[in-house]
């Protein structure tokens, strides 16, 4: 008995990587599944339409109900054609999972438009392009589940003008969807994920890795901290009855963990009675933003040719680990919750 | 002697509400402004020469220097001879501040591709454009400011989908820039401004509001609160030499308040030494996250927010000013 029996789906970028783990988690819990997936290059280019045939016919040969789909969510008519292929094969749609995407990495100041505009085209438009007909479906039967793919690029990552503008973009959207679907019992969620894929390929480490091993990173995540399989049981649960209280969350998921962010908060606030002019501002900027501006000292991430400002996971407290159960851990950082209460 | 003497900035949507009190401002205190304004309307239909000129005179009226555009910032091209007419006519490019916005709210079960698109274009890839253009010539000259215009409605306003995707993808824009441009001397944050512009105008709730008055909100605001100049002195604070250590952040300016915001950051992690299943992930997420899953809301209301501060909490700094500060970091993670 699975989680997700008579339920449908559609899965974006189902063909391989991160999607397509999704997709195959989603059937093995009993959802039927519409399989998207352009076939194109990394970059955008040229066309394996068989793609996401494998994976449906790899789900129905599992004894599950799939259908391949090789449109692109960019072009708003094909996404609702996605969405209206799942109500005439399945009778409806319960799960809409936002993974397709491609990536044209290049410094800000050497980005050509054509690089913005293919970049923020597929993730950006074609989240908006899947939800906006989904949401209609949803809002009509009164139940659904949306999942966005995010990416920590948003935070800034320097080579990705295009990609960081589009995965921080797909964080505020989702915010929108989880305030507006809410009361349709429609949950919305984003993941930004960690998994070797093709996108880690295309990296020069991925190259590096490629000189050293024989083989491309994604070959050999299976098993290993990258495996985008790590990334599907929690959107598997996303998507369950189970989870109908989890909205306009953004969660970070690497290997074996799961990780919840906070949303923005005001971290400080001056306050003039009657208004402020630049002496005014200048004078006690000084005296009290300046504390949380001090930079946190540069940390140098693998990979990186430059220290990067703020703090990874990695680099903080952690001596916090409190043990839940046999094997399963709980981290929290201490300076959000003395904040917060 | 003004704080940006010998600068030059481009302000974009500078001929309206706050891209214009920026320019006044920028222009009081030294600055040389290429005011770019389409002159469009609200939706972004129409051009009007006026708006952009009319600032450019008033600036040149107080013995300021001026230049007016009125090309769109959506177009590309139009974007990078937006940086060229301030180098040709004014002499330099140092400041680049993108206000340029239109609206065209709808619920997103409703919401039209024409008016999911326009608005991404004018918002985001507008700042896209000319940041892009802008940063070839800051790395140039090793010199810079970029001030981006995001929005409370990032944060989840539920009629503003395609607004709020703009506004929010402009905070990531903005710390790419930042990451992308420190070695190079550039600095750039970004801002959610307030103030009643024809914007607020535009919202029904606040048209009902003033039917009485017979005027809209953007014609009452001056001198009060609700002034949108109160966002000129933050953007121009930033562009200034004092700010030089003040970049990759997230700022807000509501009325008399201004606001440093917390980016999104891990708070917990669940980890096992195995991947969990669906049915452990169903008894675990909810005990590792609570009560967080149920407090965490994407709330665009910060000014409602800043009122219930306990007032208690607050510290006067001098006579007329005060500060409240948690222990949050701005930062957040950058883990890639």
């Amino acid at each position: 008995m699975g989680h997700l029996n008579g339920k449908s789906a559609l899965v974006t970028g189902a063909g391989r990587g991160i999607g397509r783990a999704i997709a195959l988690q989603l059937a093995d819990e009993g959802a039927s599944v519409v399989v998207n997936d352009l076939g194109t290059g990394l970059d955008g280019q040229g066309q394996d339409t068989a793609l996401a045939q494998q994976v449906a016919d790899e789900i129905i040969s599992s004894g599950g109900s799939a259908i391949a789909n090789t449109d692109s969510i960019a072009d708003y008519n094909a996404a609702g054609e996605m969405i209206q292929s799942a109500v005439n094969e399945f009778g409806k749609i319960d799960i809409v999972v936002n993974v397709a995407g491609i990536l044209r990495d290049r410094m800000i100041f050497n980005m050509t438009e054509e690089e913005y505009d293919a970049v923020v085209a597929v993730h950006l438009d074609g989240t908006f392009n899947t939800v906006r007909h989904a949401s209609t479906r949803m809002r009509e039967q009164k139940s659904g589940r949306i999942i966005n793919f995010s990416s920590v690029s948003a935070w800034g990552s320097p080579g990705q003008a295009n990609y960081a503008a589009a995965k921080y973009g797909i964080l505020g959207f989702t915010a929108v969807l989880a305030n507006s679907l809410d009361r349709y019992n429609v949950t919305s969620n984003a993941i930004l994920p960690y998994a070797t894929t093709r996108m880690i390929d295309s990296t020069p480490r991925g190259q590096q890795f490629k000189d050293e091993h024989g083989k491309l990173p994604s070959e050999a995540a299976e098993g290993t901290e990258g495996d985008p399989a790590n990334i599907a049981p929690m959107v598997a649960y996303l998507a369950t009855d189970a989870a109908q209280n989890v909205n306009g969350h953004f969660f970070g998921i690497r290997g074996n963990a799961i990780s919840l962010y906070s949303h923005w908060e005001i971290a400080k606030v001056i306050r003039a009675e009657s208004g402020w002019d630049l002496d005014a501002l200048s004078t006690n900027f000084k005296k009290t933003m300046d504390e949380g501006i001090v930079q946190p000292e540069p940390v140098t991430v693998e990979g990186s040719d430059r220290p990067l400002r703020g703090t990874a996971l990695q680099q903080t407290d952690l001596t916090s680990w409190k043990t839940l159960a046999d094997g399963i851990e709980l981290w929290q950082r201490n300076a959000y919750f003395s904040a917060k209460r | 002697m003004g704080q940006l003497d010998g600068k030059v900035a481009l302000v974009t949507g500078g001929g309206r509400g706050i891209g214009r009190g920026i320019a006044l401002l920028m222009a009081q205190e030294g600055a040389s402004v290429l005011i770019n304004d389409l002159g469009a309307s609200l939706d972004g239909e129409g051009v009007d020469q006026g708006p952009a000129a009319t600032v450019a005179r008033e600036i040149e009226a107080m013995g300021g220097k001026a230049a007016s555009n009125t090309e769109s910032v959506v177009d590309y091209q139009a974007a990078e001879a937006m940086i060229q007419q301030a180098v040709d006519e004014l002499g330099g490019l140092d400041i680049v501040v993108n206000c340029a916005g239109i609206l065209r709210d709808r619920m997103i079960f409703n919401m039209a591709y024409e008016e999911w698109k326009p608005v991404l274009d004018v918002h985001l890839k507008g700042t896209f454009n000319i940041c892009k253009w802008a940063s070839v010539k800051f790395r140039e000259q090793n010199s810079g400011r970029i001030i981006n215009m995001s929005s409370n409605s990032a944060l989840g306003a539920p009629g503003q989908p395609n607004y709020a995707a703009a506004k929010s993808g402009i905070i990531g824009l903005t710390l790419t820039c930042a990451n992308g441009l420190a070695r190079y001397n550039v600095t750039a944050n970004a801002i959610m401004p307030s103030g009643w512009t024809r914007m607020i105008d535009s919202i029904p709730r606040m048209v009902e509001q003033f039917k009485d008055q017979g005027k809209m909100p953007s014609e009452v605001a001056e001198g009060t609160e609700k002034d949108p100049k109160h966002v000129a002195p933050l953007a121009t604070f930033l562009a200034t030499d004092q700010a030089q250590h003040v970049t990759g952040h997230f700022f807000g300016s509501f009325g008399y308040n201004y606001v440093l915001m917390s980016q999104p950051k891990i708070i917990k992690t669940l980890r096992s030494d195995h991947r969990l299943s669906v049915d452990e992930l169903i008894e675990w997420v909810p005990k590792a996250f609570s009560p967080e899953l149920a407090e965490i809301k994407s709330d665009p209301g910060v000014t409602a927010a800043i009122e219930a501060l306990p007032p208690g909490q607050w510290v006067e700094v001098q006579p007329g000013y005060k500060y409240w500060g948690s222990k949050l970091e701005p930062w957040g993670e950058l883990t890639w």
